[in-house]
């Protein structure tokens, strides 16, 4: 790992078209401008892992369980 | 949608499914949905074909990835859900046009305690056919939205 001491406002180059400004150091907390191409997705990292592991949740392993959500869909349409 | 209209389709270019998983299609190539980054944690599922569903009156559809036919997912329409939600997901700002919103669907061994991702739509531009999954880091959504229960009027 890549480990760089930056003060306040002092910036990190990623390639030619990512920046990372440190805006604010708070105690233990410290805020990041980031700068990038549209097409780089940047996420919390904690956020990238819920999205990641409900992707592979979704995953249909077993086709007939669509249709027991489609049943269940069904019935309760017609509670409603 | 995906399902192959025999009818004047004859000089449409066709791609082969062959999946042991979801059966075998042959998909009109304009009904292919790119998505040039994948999904999170899949950024090699690029090509998608969105199947319907065997019964008529189900809102889920497959959607299942051309480039690795055992991959599939599970995408239900949220309109039908949350009237509300597709018009306060963002567009991406390349896109000027018509987009479809599609949610990512899981169903546990218990039917009735399937989850909708609302954090994570997926984005489709209607006319190029390319997609992308956004990521709605605003709290306002839920990862595991209960498809059934808070759907229903009465639920208290």
């Amino acid at each position: 790992m890549l480990i760089l001491t930056r003060k306040l406002g002092e910036v990190i180059r990623m390639g030619d078209s990512v920046t990372v400004r440190v805006l604010e150091v708070k105690g233990n907390q410290v805020r990041l401008g980031i700068e990038a191409p549209a097409e780089v997705r940047i996420y919390r990292e904690e956020v990238y892992r819920a999205i990641r592991r409900e992707n592979e949740g979704a995953q249909l392993e077993d086709p007939e369980r669509l249709d027991r959500a489609a049943i269940a869909w069904q019935n309760r349409i017609e509670k409603a | 949608m995906a399902e192959p209209d025999r009818e004047g389709l004859a000089a449409a270019r066709t791609i082969a499914l062959r999946s042991r998983r979801f059966g075998d299609y042959d998909v009109p190539e304009e009904r292919i949905v790119v998505f040039p980054d994948g999904l999170v944690g899949f950024p090699e599922a690029r090509r998608f074909a969105l199947l319907e569903p065997s019964r008529a009156e189900s809102p889920f559809h497959y959607l299942v990835c051309v480039d690795y036919p055992e991959l599939g997912f599970v995408v239900c329409d949220p309109e039908r859900l949350w009237p509300s939600y597709s018009s306060e997901v963002p567009r991406p700002a390349d896109v000027t046009g018509e987009v479809a919103v599609l949610v990512l669907v899981r169903i546990p061994a218990d039917p009735g305690e399937s989850t909708a991702n609302l954090m994570a739509p997926l984005v489709i531009d209607c006319a190029t056919r390319r997609g992308r999954q956004l990521v709605l880091d605003t709290g306002r959504w839920a990862t595991r939205h209960p498809l059934f229960r808070l759907a229903a009027p009465d639920a208290s």
